[in-house]
């Protein structure tokens, strides 16, 4: 008790020290909570996507499209049981800013392949009713504040409108869907491929090829012996194809923002070590102050051992109310940074994992930071100890 | 023999500094009876110090047996070693005596968690030291709103908060002015008086050291005559 009251006194001995280190360890645990979840959530959607759902996309690159025909032969496929268009559209609403995914599909077979979505607007009726129609996510509905009915305006930035480049393509909201599950985005927009199809060739006088086709192979069916078997149909061209499963290819938008993990690692370790010398610092100035009181302890009988665990007590205590901190922040701001995040990140979220590991590392630091002193207080004789003035 | 409370035999002690060995006790045979307050006076450099620390158990002499309270302790590891001290000595040293964050209550108390003593227990026993050391209405203030003397007022009722036998002092009124001097020298023959401790204080000051019972002179490591003062 007296060594709580001992610790707590001589942390608050230097306030503007001590509150700047906790501060400062405070920072570094939010942030690694805030990088380690983006992480998780990354791995998160890719986990939870494991489904029947196969993508087919060029074997050359992203943004190398593929021949219409492609749908017709894949879906002759044994074991195949739908294929769906799936088109990047990548225009503009109003600003760049307000990105969100819009996508050319076969609507019925979209709303088919995707059970994830519960339309809960409108209807799947009106969507499919007339070729402007649109079904939208409720992330975004958030976000623009739409409704049904409205009409929304999209600048064609890959695909112009034929009246020019300045006239936006024109869609009408027709239903509202909620996702279901973390890996099916929220804020998608999903349109008629017909519509995007005829308003190409009118504009560029060709028909467009196809970025991806959504394949959805059979439960009881060899999800690799059919990828094998799409890579190896369209193996002499006209585009190679390369066939991976959903979750595969949304691990692939992760590692096309470089290798996450990894950044993400090396930024937190870096940030980790600089709290650690910070933490160490302000420990040896602290136990230098307390050469004397040391000494004092000893003489007035406390043990070795009493003191070395009094000097990591300090030691845990400046980082664990720094880490507590921290955490909290990390909490306090997950429903802001997952709204922050939203377009590029859907359903970010601070996993209990995540905590256990700050704080663990909170202990780890604590343990570092304290250790020395530590030790230093348990060898030193009382005698070298109070004659430090 | 029975009745020594401090027995050094044959102690020698020495320090590294540089190549050189140098020599600050030597072969010093020395006995102290129990409840009686003895000054160690000598020059400075003499090892005054560096006997009152191995007597309290806070150093090792090279070779040689310091035995205190019965206990030899160069038989004592330094966990039991810091228990005896807890249980049998107490210090007062010259300045800093306290614990600069804790009250001076909390001062005087801090040695009693190493006691059985319940918490009401430690409290009542930490106050009746401040009593006897005259500093009841300070308890309060932390050594940064004390006076040079009624911080070793405190430090004294901390040094007998856990009743030890033997009171070990190294020049505790070498900071302070006569009159606070005069205090704390009133004090400590008290306690060797009412409550029958034996006290070892080391001074430089004559007026000091004429309060004591008996005078030990420490002259380069060597003990010299001890001088029965009459009049204390
Ligand atoms: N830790 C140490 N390392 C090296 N030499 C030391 C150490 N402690 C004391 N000495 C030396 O031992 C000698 C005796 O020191 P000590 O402190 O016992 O003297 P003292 O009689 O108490 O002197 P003073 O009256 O000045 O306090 C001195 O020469 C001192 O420099
Ligand atoms: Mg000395």
């Amino acid at each position: 008790m007296d060594f709580l009251t001992l610790t707590r006194r001589n942390l608050w001995r230097h306030p503007l020290r001590t509150t700047l280190t906790c501060g400062a360890i405070a920072m570094a645990v939010f942030l690694v909570c805030t990088l380690r979840s983006l992480v998780t959530t990354l791995d998160n959607s890719a986990v939870a996507s494991r489904n029947e759902r196969l993508w087919v996309q060029s074997a050359v690159s992203l943004f190398v499209s593929l021949p219409q025909s492609y749908q017709a032969k894949i879906e002759a496929i044994d074991g195949v049981d739908l294929v769906c268009k799936w088109q990047w559209f990548g225009g503009i609403y109003i600003e760049p800013k307000n990105f969100f995914g819009q996508f050319a599909v076969d609507p019925e077979k979209a709303l088919s392949l995707y059970p994830e979505l519960t339309v809960t607007e409108g209807s799947k009726e009106a969507f499919l009713g007339s070729r402007q129609m649109v079904l939208v996510g409720q992330g975004l509905v958030d976000r623009f504040g739409w409704k049904l009915g409205d009409k929304v305006p999209i600048m064609g930035t890959i695909f112009p409108h034929p009246d020019g480049a300045d006239t936006p393509w024109e869609f009408e909201i027709a239903a509202i869907y909620q996702s279901s599950k973390p890996n099916v985005d929220n804020q998608m927009f999903l349109f008629h491929w017909d519509y995007f199809a005829e308003t190409v060739e009118t504009a560029s006088g060709t028909a467009p090829d196809v970025g991806t086709y959504v394949v959805r192979t059979h439960p009881a069916s060899d999800q690799s012996a059919i990828m094998r078997e799409i890579d190896t149909m369209f193996e002499n061209g006209p585009q190679r194809v390369q066939a991976t499963t959903e979750s595969e290819f949304q691990a692939q938008f992760v590692s096309m923002y470089g290798n996450v993990g990894f950044f993400v690692s090396a930024i937190g370790g870096a940030v980790l070590l600089a709290i650690l010398l910070a933490a160490l610092n302000t420990m040896l100035m602290s136990a230098r102050e307390q050469t004397r009181d040391v000494g004092i302890l000893k003489a007035l009988g406390f043990s070795d051992g009493r003191l070395f665990a009094y000097m990591l007590g300090q030691s845990f205590a400046l980082c664990l109310v720094g880490g507590a901190i921290g955490v909290s922040l990390a909490l306090l701001l997950e429903k802001g940074i997952s709204k922050a995040f939203a377009a590029m990140l859907p359903n970010y979220a601070v996993i209990p994992q995540t905590i256990v590991l700050a704080v663990g590392i909170t202990f780890v630091i604590g343990l570092l930071a304290g250790i020395l002193p530590a030790l230093r207080a348990r060898a030193i004789l009382p005698v070298t100890a109070l004659s430090d003035r | 023999m029975s009745n020594s409370m401090i027995i050094c035999k044959d102690v020698s002690k020495s320090y590294q500094r540089g190549g050189e060995t140098l020599s600050v006790l030597d072969h010093l045979d020395l006995e102290m009876e129990a409840g009686r307050f003895y000054a160690l006076m000598g020059p400075s450099g003499s090892g005054k110090t560096t006997l009152l620390n191995l007597i309290g158990g806070l150093d090792r002499p090279d070779s040689g047996e310091v035995t205190v309270a019965g206990a030899p302790l160069s038989k004592l590891g330094s966990g039991p070693l810091a228990s005896w001290r807890a249980a049998n000595v107490g210090f007062v040293f010259q300045g800093f005596n306290l614990i600069p964050v804790l009250s001076a209550f909390e001062n005087v108390r801090l040695p009693l968690t190493l006691t059985p003593l319940s918490k009401a227990e430690r409290k009542k026993h930490a106050e009746l030291a401040l009593s006897i050391v005259g500093m009841s209405d300070r308890m309060d203030h932390r050594p940064s709103q004390l006076s040079g003397g009624q911080e070793q007022r405190v430090a004294i009722a901390r040094a007998i908060a856990s009743d030890p036998k033997v009171l070990l002092c190294d020049e505790p009124t070498g900071d302070l002015d006569r009159e606070s001097a005069d205090q704390v020298m009133d004090l400590l023959v008290r306690l060797g008086k009412e409550f029958g401790k034996t006290i070892l204080m080391v001074t430089h000051d004559p007026a000091a050291a004429a309060r004591a019972e008996r005078i030990v002179h420490l002259d380069k490591g060597k003990l010299g005559h001890i001088e029965s003062n009459v009049g204390a």
